[in-house]
């Protein structure tokens, strides 16, 4: 009985530990310097 | 005088049809599953336009046919007014659609006629500045999207079936499924929708834009989406969506080869995308009644449209593409 429970709450915790994982996603970096800049002139030409 | 036939009056519908009738055709025939919303639409163009009552796939006497009614019955369609020889303009961003449409390439190729497939924000307006950026490499072989926003609740109800489906990325020479809601990517996008997380899902981007670049070594496309989106994208939808959509916005870059250097391209647009997705319908309707699409068949703008000539005219009705100068590089993308 001991076991199944351990069993469970150790299930438990890495569908936790498996969803935040997913939900926090990784990595990602924002571009450090530039801007947008619309498209005009000799580019649309 | 030329005729074009809007199947399906929704939000990318509707501005499709004023964009036409304030343009490029004399007359505007509309169709919807909902005929008193058919007519309401009608009544605002004026005497240009007119509700036809006969049955979505009923045969059609017009220059041009725009599908832009709800998704996963686009191919169908097709495939009942093909034999009517006129081309054929589609706005869906659903894969089984695009799988559908590019699969009535033979069709449409022996009666002489094109199937222009993804007409709208992405795909559509993605493959279009796909196109123009290629131009600038020797040879690429990655293009990325995103997209941000959503129009219309048909389009709000795609994104949201979408995210929760696998994706379709192509890699090294070979179509590869992911999760949908994983890979989750910072994708800064045009002022003022900055940057959104992106993530995999079903999006048909890729099997648009493989074809039109022989040499692509990878192609991937996401979405943004937050929190709740991903966790609730498995289940009906649970909150009613806005009728008009709000601002979106689209990114593409491309990395390949220039000269001896490695070369990083990044294009991007901002609007409404029921609006864009109107615009872009537009243009490509305008393309095929002036019979200037490229090749006969069935596939997306990428290969259908010069795109120079294509962006011109967007910009002319006022959606206008932007490119990212600046530092604009990841370390890793799966």
């Amino acid at each position: 009985m001991k076991m199944i429970r351990r069993a469970f709450v150790a299930i438990g915790m890495a569908a936790l530990v498996a969803a935040a994982v997913r939900l926090r996603g990784s990595g990602g970096t924002p571009p450090q310097s530039g801007g947008w800049r619309e498209l005009s002139g000799p580019e649309l030409d | 005088m030329a005729r074009v036939a809007i199947i399906g009056v929704g939000a990318v519908g509707a501005r499709l049809a004023r964009q036409l009738v304030s343009t490029d055709a004399d007359e505007v025939v509309l169709r919807d599953e909902d005929r008193g919303r058919a007519e309401m639409v009608a009544q605002s163009l004026g005497e240009r336009s007119r509700v036809d009552t006969a049955g979505l796939t009923a045969p059609l006497d017009v220059d041009v046919v725009v599908l832009a009614g709800r998704p996963r019955v686009h191919a169908k369609q097709a495939a009942a007014l093909l034999a009517g020889g006129a081309p054929i303009v589609s706005v869906s961003d659903d894969l089984s659609d695009v799988r559908g449409l590019l699969a009535l390439d033979r069709q449409a190729r022996s009666l002489g006629t094109t199937v222009v497939v993804g007409a709208g924000f992405a795909p559509g307006l993605t493959c279009v500045l796909a196109a123009h950026g290629a131009r600038l490499f020797d040879q690429v072989d990655e293009i990325h999207v995103a997209k941000a926003g959503t129009g219309g609740p048909a389009c709000a109800r795609q994104h949201h079936r979408s995210l929760g489906r696998m994706s379709v990325d192509w890699r090294d020479g070979d179509w590869e499924n992911r999760t949908g809601g994983s890979g989750r990517e910072l994708c800064w996008f045009p002022d003022p929708i900055g940057a959104q997380d992106c993530y995999r899902a079903e999006l048909p981007d890729s099997m648009l834009l493989v074809p039109a670049f022989p040499d692509l070594r990878r192609a991937t496309s996401r979405m943004a989406a937050t929190r709740r989106d991903r966790l609730t994208a498995r289940l009906p939808m649970l909150w009613p969506t806005h009728p008009e959509g709000g601002p979106g916005a689209v990114r593409v870059e491309l990395r390949g080869q220039r000269g001896t250097a490695r070369a990083v391209v990044v294009f991007g647009a901002m609007d409404r995308p029921a609006v864009a997705a109107g615009a872009v319908a537009a243009v490509a309707t305008q393309f095929a009644l002036d019979g200037v699409l490229r090749r006969q068949g069935a596939a997306g703008l990428a290969e259908l449209v010069e795109p120079l000539p294509f962006l011109q005219e967007l910009a002319r009705r006022g959606v206008r593409a932007a490119t990212f100068d600046g530092e604009a590089t990841r370390a890793v993308r799966g």
